[in-house]
């Protein structure tokens, strides 16, 4: 037998001698006439929208005949249905330009996984443990409605609350418009690495309060403080394709790229220079920087406007931030300080960006103005080459209905503070999208807000740790299975609103969210006259007012391509940011949570490459997939300087703890020449208790270590602001996984 | 049997899960499939026959006379209609039967048997008689067949005059090949293998 047969027997034998007493279901399942006429074999290319994070990039999907297991009349059996096969960039989309990140590469995985909730389930057991029963949509609707016509006989509207993800989007606007009619507060948007501090700033400064976009692509000099453009910060694809423009786009000329931070991301990674920096303190380099141009006249203190003003002692040339002085806060070098000032000052056109760490610090709005400060010296924004602020559709102007008040939302800190002290708790709470039980510090008590909440409705579709909590779970369509749609807030000059019509047919008896909340509305006691029956109505109603050349109309032409892009009249642009300004700021030294004698390292938590936030852990391509400086995959870690490794006798892929005044984990180190010597980093997005057969028990969670420290202005958590300390407990246990070996295999090898 | 013990290990060793602790579990909620895996082949012996390349004479879900229906003169595309649209010939659905047998023949029990299917929504599984084993790695495309008006009869031989389907032409490389050569088509690897 030679060595082919004997594989193909192997592999024959092998697995059908291991998997024949499985039964054989596939051959006995009968087979359902298909709802629609395909041609097999033929592959259709659709347009879509990338729903995983808020970049809004389009999609254009491969739509191809499959056989899918459904249940019809309580009969299991197959179908011949058109699914989508494959997700792609769309390549004339203005904000991807074609391009698709891993992650949105694995979003295919949200519609066929087998964790999903495949129709309404009602809690039958107790709350949090997992047990549901079937419910059929009717019933739930009336169970929703009762409750909800209650709390209006009650005259107790304003008890009901929503917990959403952040970002302006139709169904976003749907959720307002819902809300506010029948009487509740707005709805909550929470992100654990959102970017308030950041939005707040650019409305001080440039009176946008939205994310900037940088015209990459033009830019000779880019400094950047913490952000992670290339990674997971803002639009990354779009900076993606900027960022290759700008340093091989050009024939013979090469933008140059400076990367401030004190761990090394992947995007610093790609840098030319990268400077270590104290943590909280890169607002005081970037007024270094500034200093050090306003010295060489060539750049005038005035020149910064209003930005420049919002700095204490802007006006006379910052004395208080000399590279002397930088130097010892910050801890970078006197004459680089000078160096990166002259290579920013003269190099033209030059971009700073802000973003990420040193904006979860105590003074995260103090560093993001003093970067627009500095941006506003050298003239980038509005400038190729420099900072720009996308125009933003106004959906209740396009849709033509009247703005919500604008109170202003609380957080759900403040939510569950008043709620767990005796003060106004929700007593219905509809969670859609966000899972802030997991993206919590422990110390805002979340978990425990929810558990008193007397009826929680989740309309999510996985069993998330806090959608288990829920009493009623509405299970949305995946984003392929209903009309999807997205408001680009950066990564495009101009206006986009991106839309699509459903690609597949749904494979489960779930319902889009915004129609069922348009027929929650309808049957309620006093109807809240939403104008529309279904979500594509206030979709049609949106698109048809924006401008269009075409005799068809923007709508009909957006769901040809999956865009609309183009310059808004004003009538139907948000307007400009008016922020009562404080007065000028200075530099406050960062505070950290725990003593320093105590917990001696500084805690960095970062948005996993993978998993962001952690709300895709449950895709497994994502869990497979190496991160691009560790390789750690399936696993959580913690990243340590060697020399500290050294110090406190720890080795690759030791097990080690890691404490905080506010909590304890285990997990494997990893040393990292890329990370300064006083700070460990973690990646966030594993330690699920609850999210799918891939996610649940597999790593930790190092959200479970933060403070319940806020940036004051915003309210936004400081998640880079928690000291810890960290000590060998074992050996090696194969709790941390890394991709071909890892760097001990890389170390011996250069031994 | 020490083979299948040794291909065995080998797989639980690629295949083992991560350290997952044991107090968490996902529970398995009403609606949800438990297994997302089914064998590839159902018995050990359709795996033994696959291998030697024998092919049983497959039965399918109902007795359906190309003979018959060809007899009459219909064509082939009438049912197979993708052969005329795409790569694939496809297998008509019971939709397809019934655009004729909503009013032809309906008192033969067996067309009565294939209307209560059709008001049941439950579609006829045929089985495929012609197709490539997954081993093969062919793509076979029938445009480039149709376009060189190729006749169904050459690959699909005596269809028309059987009773039920069956495979009397082994499509095998040497078949492909020949007619290929024969009529200058390209025989390069990557026609078919792709």
């Amino acid at each position: 037998m030679d060595r082919r047969s004997f594989i193909k027997l192997t592999a024959i034998t092998g697995t059908s001698a291991t998997l024949a007493s499985c039964g054989n279901p596939e051959n006995e399942l009968i087979r359902f006439i298909p709802a629609e006429d395909i041609v097999p074999g033929v592959a259709v290319w659709k347009p879509g929208v990338c729903s995983l994070c808020s970049a809004g990039c389009g999609l254009t999907v491969r739509v191809m005949d499959a056989d899918a297991d459904v249940v019809r009349d309580g009969q299991a059996g197959v179908v011949r249905i058109a699914a989508a096969k494959k997700l792609e960039g769309a390549p004339d989309h203005p904000v991807n330009h074609g391009g698709l990140c891993a992650r949105g590469q694995a979003a295919i995985q949200v519609t066929y996984h087998p964790d999903r909730i495949t129709q309404p389930l009602r809690r039958s057991g107790e709350r949090g443990d997992g047990r549901y029963e079937a419910v059929s949509w009717e019933d739930a609707l009336v169970e929703i409605v009762s409750r909800l016509d209650a709390l209006e006989g009650a005259g107790n509207q304003r008890a009901l609350a929503c917990v959403m993800r952040g970002g302006r989007s139709h169904r976003s606007a749907l959720v307002q418009q819902f809300l506010a009619r029948f009487g509740a507060p707005a709805p909550i948007a929470y992100e654990l690495f959102g970017d308030d501090v950041l939005r707040r700033a650019n409305g001080l400064s440039f009176g946008r309060e939205q994310l900037p976009t940088f015209d990459l692509a033009q830019a000779m000099y880019v400094l950047s403080f913490g952000a992670d453009f290339l990674g997971t910060w803002n639009s990354p694809v779009a900076q993606h394709v900027g960022y290759g423009l700008m340093r091989q786009g050009r024939p013979g000329i090469r933008g140059a790229f400076a990367q401030v931070e004190s761990r090394m991301s992947q995007t610093g990674a790609n840098a030319d220079e990268w400077v270590p920096i104290r943590p909280g303190t890169d607002g005081v380099l970037a007024l270094g920087v500034a200093h050090v141009l306003m010295a060489s006249e060539r750049y005038p203190a005035a020149a910064a406007g209003p930005a420049g003003a919002l700095i204490e002692g802007w006006s006379a040339g910052l004395v208080d931030y000399s590279p002397p002085e930088v130097e010892r806060i910050t801890g970078v070098a006197a004459d680089r300080v000078e160096r990166l000032a002259r290579q920013f000052g003269d190099t033209r056109p030059a971009v700073a960006m802000v973003g990420g760490p040193p904006l979860a610090q105590t003074n995260g709005l103090f560093t993001a103005l003093a970067v627009n400060a500095l941006n506003a010296l050298v003239g980038a924004p509005g400038q190729p080459g420099g900072v720009f602020f996308t125009q933003q559709l106004d959906v209740a102007a396009a849709a033509q209905v009247a703005s919500p008040e604008q109170a202003a939302a609380a957080t759900i800190e403040r939510l569950a503070a008043e709620g767990l002290s005796g003060g106004a708790s929700p007593d219905v709470m509809f969670v859609d999208g966000a899972n802030p039980v997991f993206t919590t510090p422990p110390a805002w008590r979340v978990r425990e807000l929810f558990e008193q909440v007397p009826y929680i409705v989740s309309f999510g579709s996985f069993l998330d740790e806090t959608s288990i909590l829920a009493d009623l779970i509405l299970p949305d369509h995946s984003s392929l299975e209903s009309w999807a749609e997205a408001l680009p807030e950066s990564g495009v000059m101009a206006a986009v609103a991106s839309v699509a019509l459903p690609v597949m047919r749904p494979l489960h008896e779930t319902r889009a969210t915004p129609d069922v909340l348009l027929e929650i509305g309808r049957r309620l006691q006093r109807p809240l006259e939403l104008p529309w029956q279904t979500f594509d109505e206030l979709l049609g109603a949106s698109f048809t007012n924006l401008p269009s050349t075409s005799d068809f109309g923007a709508f009909f032409d957006a769901q040809e391509t999956g865009f609309w892009s183009g310059t808004l009249p004003d009538s139907l642009a948000v307007a400009a940011a008016r922020v009562a300004a404080p007065g000028p700021v200075a530099f406050a030294a960062p505070e950290f949570d725990g003593d320093a004698a105590q917990y001696p390292f500084h805690f960095l938590p970062y948005p996993s490459n993978a998993f962001l936030d952690g709300s895709l852990a449950h895709l497994p391509w994502l869990q497979e997939m190496p991160d691009p400086l560790t390789s750690g995959m399936w696993s959580s870690w913690v990243e340590i300087n060697p020399s500290t490794a050294k110090q406190l006798g720890i080795g690759e892929g030791d097990v080690v703890e890691v404490a905080s005044a506010h909590g304890t984990l285990r997990t494997g180190a990893v040393l990292s020449p890329g990370i300064a010597p006083d700070i460990v980093a973690m990646p966030a997005g594993q330690g699920h208790r609850s999210f799918t057969r891939y996610a649940s028990g597999r790593g930790e969670n190092p959200v479970d270590l933060l403070a319940p420290v806020t940036d004051a202005a915003t309210g936004a958590p400081a998640w880079a602001a928690t000291r810890v300390r960290i000590s060998r407990v074992g050996p090696p246990d194969g709790r941390l996984i890394l991709f071909a070996g890892g760097s001990r295999e890389h170390l011996e090898e250069h031994r | 049997m020490c083979l299948t013990a040794f291909a065995g290990s080998v797989g639980c060793r690629l295949f083992a899960p991560d350290p997952v602790a044991s107090d968490v579990a996902f529970p398995v909620l009403p609606g949800q499939s438990t297994g997302v895996f089914t064998t590839e082949r159902p018995t050990v012996a359709a795996a033994v026959n696959d291998f030697f390349g024998r092919r049983p004479i497959e039965e399918q879900p109902f007795e359906f006379p190309h003979n018959i229906h060809v007899g009459k003169q219909i064509m082939c595309t009438v049912c197979h209609e993708g052969v005329e649209s795409g790569p694939v010939a496809g297998l008509p659905s019971v939709s397809t039967c019934m655009i004729c047998h909503a009013a032809i023949a309906t008192d033969r029990e067996r067309i009565q048997r294939l209307t209560a299917l059709s008001e049941q929504g439950i579609d006829l599984a045929w089985k495929r008689v012609y197709g490539y084993v997954k081993e093969a790695h062919v793509k076979f495309n029938h445009a480039p067949h149709i376009r060189a008006e190729v006749e169904c009869a050459t690959c699909h031989g005596n269809i028309g005059e059987q009773e039920i389907a069956q495979r009397n032409v082994d499509l095998n490389m040497g078949f492909c090949v020949n007619c290929h050569n024969a009529n200058s088509a390209p025989v390069d690897c990557l026609t078919c293998h792709f």
